[in-house]
């Protein structure tokens, strides 16, 4: 449906799904022309550990570590004085704000006002409550000194704050994905933050630009059942928004899809009942939404529904888990699978010694069973990859074990291509606090 | 006839939480979708990978199914050793269902099925 003389809607443009997105479409959205609201995600849920990891490495760190990279290529989009919204903050806003001033002004564009919103990091908080760890069937005291961070999920209502008081930039760390764009259409529309409905919609509409691409042909094809066209240059998602309905489209000229079936697929990606999906903003009804294919990349959408918010907030507890280490070696040719299953049996044999320090030990047959399982087959594959994973408080017992992935170079014949890695292992787990519990404030500063 | 013949999917996660979308190419299958592709299908065709429930809710307006398998991700994203820590395969697995015969779409090739998959 066009946009009729009496509907008031707004375009707003999705500029990334993760920290380390592509920069370049993001860049082609703000030179477009065609969206006056650019929202960022840049978090997933291990990403937030991260941060915290790095700014216990350096409390002046903790932010989206590509800042400096972005803000340049938004600088005449900025310059016509149109707004970004990112959870670039991480786990350190205020270093997300130095970043941005310091690129802002780097390019002479001084005066913008950038809002902050603080607050979203409530480690006191779980460890006062001593919250219950649901999936790890323990609790925030328990873990002790391993618990290293937690982040309230944050939603639309600071957002607007910050948008009101005139800031052209908001910043804030774990805003959730589709709370980045409900508080922009929210403000711009005039809509109630307790209008269940009008946020239920504009929730539909964030869930949908928030993943990037995954709305216009990534994670999507499946040849020759599902094919798009040029896939190498996808365009990011961009949404035409009235209180009646949103148009999904993309960037003209840009390659990929957006169709009934790419739309199908985000609209009930990482939803669980689809009657009653849980942010921050609202509880939201997913499950009458009408789907039109107008043609030409074009796709139009209405009927979500909202109910009131949920009384708790969703916090990530980034929890320490010692170490990660990973090794791989390949067989391949006749006897490939035999000869890898024979290494398998070697390297546990030396793995023995440290087996009170290993709180985990994985050994797959990549090609054969990593993804599934050891499923019945009656194909030999060509060539198999054994991959070791084991999990360790001990760097010590990590560095040994991917040692003896390489020693493998010595077990079977013909086994090639070592490759190991030993990371800090940074689990996240989810818990919950009441909503009146987390105290957040906004302030608009200038570059 | 596979799943892959007649429908598409995409799978998510959100801690050890997988879920799976199924959505028919011709909306003449969803009463057959609905009626084959059970809970307790997907549950058994996943055995050893999910180790919790596994809840289907029907989506009559598009022409799908989302399948929510708990305890799916062996402890989720961060803290696994699998190989595909998010299950993003696991869409592809659920495609590879034996679902039968009598859809309104004829099987485009199975080149699964001709190599002897699983």
């Amino acid at each position: 449906m066009p946009r009729g003389a009496l509907q008031v809607g707004l375009s707003i443009g999705a500029g990334s799904a993760y920290a380390n997105d592509r920069l370049a479409p993001a860049a082609a959205m703000a030179d477009s022309g065609r969206v006056t609201y650019i929202g960022f995600d840049s978090l997933a849920e291990r990403t937030m550990a991260l941060a915290h990891q790095r700014r216990r490495r350096d409390p002046a760190t903790g932010q989206d570590e590509r800042i400096c990279e972005l803000i340049p290529l938004l600088a005449g989009y900025l310059g016509r004085g149109h707004r970004v919204i990112g959870n670039f903050g991480a786990a350190n806003p205020d270093a997300a704000v130095c970043d941005i001033v310091d690129s802002l002004r780097a390019q002479g564009q001084r005066g913008i006002p950038i809002g902050v919103i603080r607050g979203d990091a409530v480690l006191d908080l779980v460890r006062s409550l001593d919250c219950e760890l649901p999936e790890r069937q323990t609790t925030v005291a328990a873990l002790g000194d391993r618990v290293v961070s937690a982040n309230a999920y944050i939603g639309a209502e600071p957002i607007v704050a910050c948008l009101q008081d005139g800031a052209q930039i908001v910043v804030g760390g774990r805003i959730a994905d589709p709370s980045l764009f409900v508080g922009p259409i929210c403000h711009e529309l005039g809509w109630a933050l307790d209008d269940w409905d009008a946020v239920a919609h504009a929730t539909m509409v964030g869930h949908l630009l928030e993943c990037g691409v995954h709305s216009t042909g990534g994670n999507f094809e499946d040849p020759p059942y599902r094919v798009v066209p040029d896939p190498h240059r996808l365009g990011f998602p961009l949404a035409d928004v009235t209180r009646g309905d949103a148009v999904i489209t993309k960037l003209p000229g840009t390659g990929g899809a957006v169709d009934a079936r790419t739309m199908k697929t985000q609209l009930y990606y990482e939803i669980h009942d689809p009657a009653a999906y849980l942010t921050p903003d609202v509880t939201a009804d997913f499950s009458d939404i009408e789907i039109e294919d107008l043609g030409g990349d074009r796709v139009r959408l209405w009927g979500a529904r909202g109910l009131p918010r949920p009384a708790n907030l969703k916090v990530l507890v980034g929890v320490d888990d010692g170490f990660r280490a990973t090794g791989e070696i390949s067989f391949g040719g006749p006897g490939c699978v035999t000869r890898a299953r024979r290494a398998e049996e070697i390297l546990r044999a030396h793995l023995q010694p440290y087996a009170a320090s290993l709180t985990d030990v994985r050994v797959d047959l990549v090609g054969l069973t990593s993804l599934f399982g050891d499923r019945p087959t009656n194909v030999e594959p060509s060539e198999v990859r054994l991959r070791m994973a084991v999990h360790t408080p001990a760097r010590g017992v990590a560095d040994a074990a991917a040692h003896e992935v390489e020693l493998l170079y010595f077990g079977p014949s013909g086994g090639g291509g070592v490759v190991t890695s030993v990371v800090p292992a940074l689990g996240v787990t989810p818990a919950f606090v009441p909503r009146e519990l987390v105290t957040l404030s906004t302030e608009v500063v200038h570059s | 006839m596979i799943l892959r013949e007649v429908a598409y999917a995409r799978s998510g996660d959100k801690g050890d939480t997988s879920n799976i979308c199924v959505f028919v190419h011709d909306a003449a299958d969803y009463p057959m979708l609905v009626q084959r592709l059970t809970a307790e299908r997907v549950k058994g065709h996943f055995a050893g990978l999910v180790r919790g429930d596994v809840v289907r809710y029907e989506l009559p307006r598009v022409h799908g199914l989302n399948f929510v398998l708990f305890q799916a991700l062996d402890g989720g994203v961060s803290a696994t050793l699998r190989i595909d820590p998010h299950g993003k395969s696991f869409q592809s697995l659920a495609l590879a269902m034996e679902v039968g015969e009598g859809w309104s779409i004829e099987p485009l090739s199975d080149p699964w099925h001709a190599s002897g998959g699983a």
